[in-house]
């Protein structure tokens, strides 16, 4: 089996205690969120995995840890068997690991820097990781990337708020390209959008993913989206991994009650199963 | 060109032009906001005199009021003159230039230290925001013009006396900027404590970016309307400060009188009938100041529709 990313034994606690002073006056003991509780699972390489669960049930937090955004507070991530979060690597190793790490975020709104234009957006990780040399190979590229995710090349003059929702999608996962990644993370990527424009969207995914050799780690609660895009399924209830299958294997005979709980209350794909 | 309209075409269709043209007070304080600032910059060429040039002053014109003839010289000047035989007009205009030179600068003295502040605080939180910050609310219970007078006294303790008057249009430009940062940094923090929680800043620290880039390239862009609207309505106040400090004896020098410094000059002259040395330039600072807060006040408001 040829993982790209592993993780092993993932934690995340969140320090919610009160500031010290108001802790001392009134005695209350520090209080701590496990937020992601030992988590362990690993993503082939050119596949998907699906991470699914409730809200508040950790899901992003896995995926910032997983990019480098986060710092666990135990476990590790490996990279092709390098650990990201490790201390020791490099500054240039460190940029060399993350390069390859990339997101697509939940909001088409809060993800794009409204002040900026489509161009700068997307020439933006061209130059700090400099993969293109000179102004015009700059452009060049930025409109080929346009153009791959299905927009125009005259929209790079754009600003965002010029954009529907699901083109905005599509200059995020521009954005990701641009850095050559071999890795993305969709958090909810199509949670916000229309159903006509979600499958657009998924299907531009699916098709990048062909190819280019991504692999994906995709977060979501829409069991009828994970059916569509996923290989393997992993189910999350208060920071733990409850259940991890196939995705054809989960949906047809889920092993834990959490997991038949949310498939019930995903309609579409109930009534596809029964 | 490939039918777009020009980027003037546009702010002329624009909502903020649209507002602006239905509000006849703001209308008002543009027009004498610009041409008092026309004024003290062609200063030299809309001045009938030059006030300061100790040659074209004649003492015999001293204290003619306003369009009337000198008993002795026949001179006519619109405005009057002062105890000198200064022209009033001219020393209003130079004053003026002063004036807004001094508030100008000051606050955009201000603005970089409370930006750069706020934005600091605001992006680093813990103890980094708890020390600007408590610095911040110590500084809001004095009142500014305390500070600044405060500011200027060290400074002139310090400075040697040959300086002193020399630089004491710096002194004023540092007391008043250091004492009205408080509300940008404020104002910055809050919009900075909300901005980087966005995902465009997750996705540029994705891709390595350090924390100082992200405040100054992708987080100040998007804090500056509420700059632009503190800005205006600071301007207004350092130009008042300016004048407080001025009219204490403690601002511009009488080599570079500005309307705080005529209006001192012109107190002496008011209960001996010579109303108008006080009046005008009293006025002046009034109609600026006023017009000043009042476009302030309409940018708020246009830019911030929810705070109306
Ligand atoms: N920086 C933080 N400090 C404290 N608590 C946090 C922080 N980030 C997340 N949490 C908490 O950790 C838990 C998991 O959050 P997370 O955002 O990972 O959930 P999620 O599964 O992505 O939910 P959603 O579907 O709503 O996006 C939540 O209870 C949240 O309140
Ligand atoms: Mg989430």
């Amino acid at each position: 089996m040829d993982e790209f990313i592993r993780i092993e034994h993932l934690n995340q606690r969140f320090d919610l205690s009160e500031p010290w002073l108001a802790r001392m006056i009134y005695r209350r003991p520090k209080k701590f969120l496990d937020a992601v509780d030992d988590v362990s699972f690993g993503i082939e390489r050119g596949k998907t995995y699906a991470l699914v669960g409730e809200s508040g049930s950790g899901k992003s937090t896995i995926a910032r840890m997983a990019v480098g955004l986060l710092t666990p507070t135990g476990g590790r991530v490996l990279i092709d068997g390098q650990d990201l979060h490790d201390g020791s690597l490099s500054v240039a190793e460190q940029r060399r690991i993350r390069q390859r790490l990339q997101m697509v975020f939940q909001s088409p709104y809060a993800s794009l820097n409204p002040r900026w234009r489509v161009g700068s957006i997307l020439a933006e990780p061209l130059r700090v990781f400099r993969l293109v040399d000179g102004p015009q190979a700059e452009q060049a590229r930025v409109h080929e990337l346009l153009e791959q995710v299905g927009l125009s090349a005259s929209d790079a003059r754009r600003f965002p708020h010029e954009f529907s929702g699901g083109q905005r999608q599509r200059i995020s996962i521009a954005r990701a390209l641009a850095s050559k990644p071999d890795f993305i993370v969709c958090d909810e990527p199509t949670s916000a959008l229309d159903v006509s424009v979600q499958a657009q969207v998924l299907n531009l995914l699916k098709q990048l993913q062909r190819d280019l050799g991504l692999t994906y780690l995709f977060i979501t609660h829409d069991l009828a989206v994970v059916r569509v895009m996923a290989h393997r399924i992993g189910v999350l209830k208060s920071g733990k991994l409850v259940e991890e299958q196939a995705t054809e294997k989960l949906i047809e005979s889920p092993q834990s009650d959490y997991t038949r709980m949310l498939i019930r209350s995903a309609p579409r794909i109930h009534r596809a199963a029964s | 060109m490939n039918g777009e309209k020009s980027a003037w075409q546009r702010f002329l269709a624009s909502d903020f032009f649209y507002d602006f043209k239905r509000s006849p007070v703001t209308i008002v304080s543009f027009v004498i906001v610009v041409t008092l600032i026309l004024m003290a910059i062609l200063a030299d060429l809309v001045a009938p005199t030059n006030p300061f040039d100790p040659g074209s002053l004649n003492l015999m014109n001293g204290f003619t009021p306003p369009m009337e003839p000198n008993a002795f010289t026949g001179e006519t000047f619109l405005l009057g003159t002062d105890d000198q035989g200064r022209d009033l007009l001219s020393a209003i205009i130079y004053g003026l230039r002063v004036s807004l030179f001094v508030g100008l600068t000051a606050v955009i003295l201000a603005m970089f230290i409370g930006v750069s502040l706020g934005l600091l605080a605001g992006y680093r939180g813990g103890w980094v925001d708890a020390v600007i910050m408590r610095i911040a609310d110590i500084q809001v219970t004095f009142p500014s013009i305390l500070i600044a007078v405060l500011i200027f006294g060290v400074a002139r303790g310090l400075l040697p006396p040959d300086l002193r008057d020399e630089l004491a249009i710096t002194v004023l430009i540092v007391a008043i900027g250091l004492s009205e940062w408080v509300p940008f940094a404020r104002t910055v923090r809050g919009t900075t404590m909300v901005e980087k929680e966005k995902e465009y800043v997750q996705a540029a620290r994705l891709i390595g970016l350090g924390s100082s880039q992200i405040m100054v390239r992708h987080i100040l862009p998007n804090v500056l309307s509420p700059v632009l609207v503190i800005a205006t309505i600071t301007l207004a106040l350092a130009i008042i400060a300016e004048a407080t400090l001025s009219f204490l004896g403690v601002g511009a020098p009488p080599t570079e009188p500005s309307l705080g410094t005529l209006i001192r000059i012109g107190q002496d002259f008011l209960f001996s009938g010579e109303w108008w040395i006080l009046l005008f330039p009293a006025v002046t600072l009034l109609a600026l100041a006023l017009s000043v807060n009042l476009l302030g006040d309409w940018l708020r408001d246009t830019l911030n529709p929810r705070l109306k």
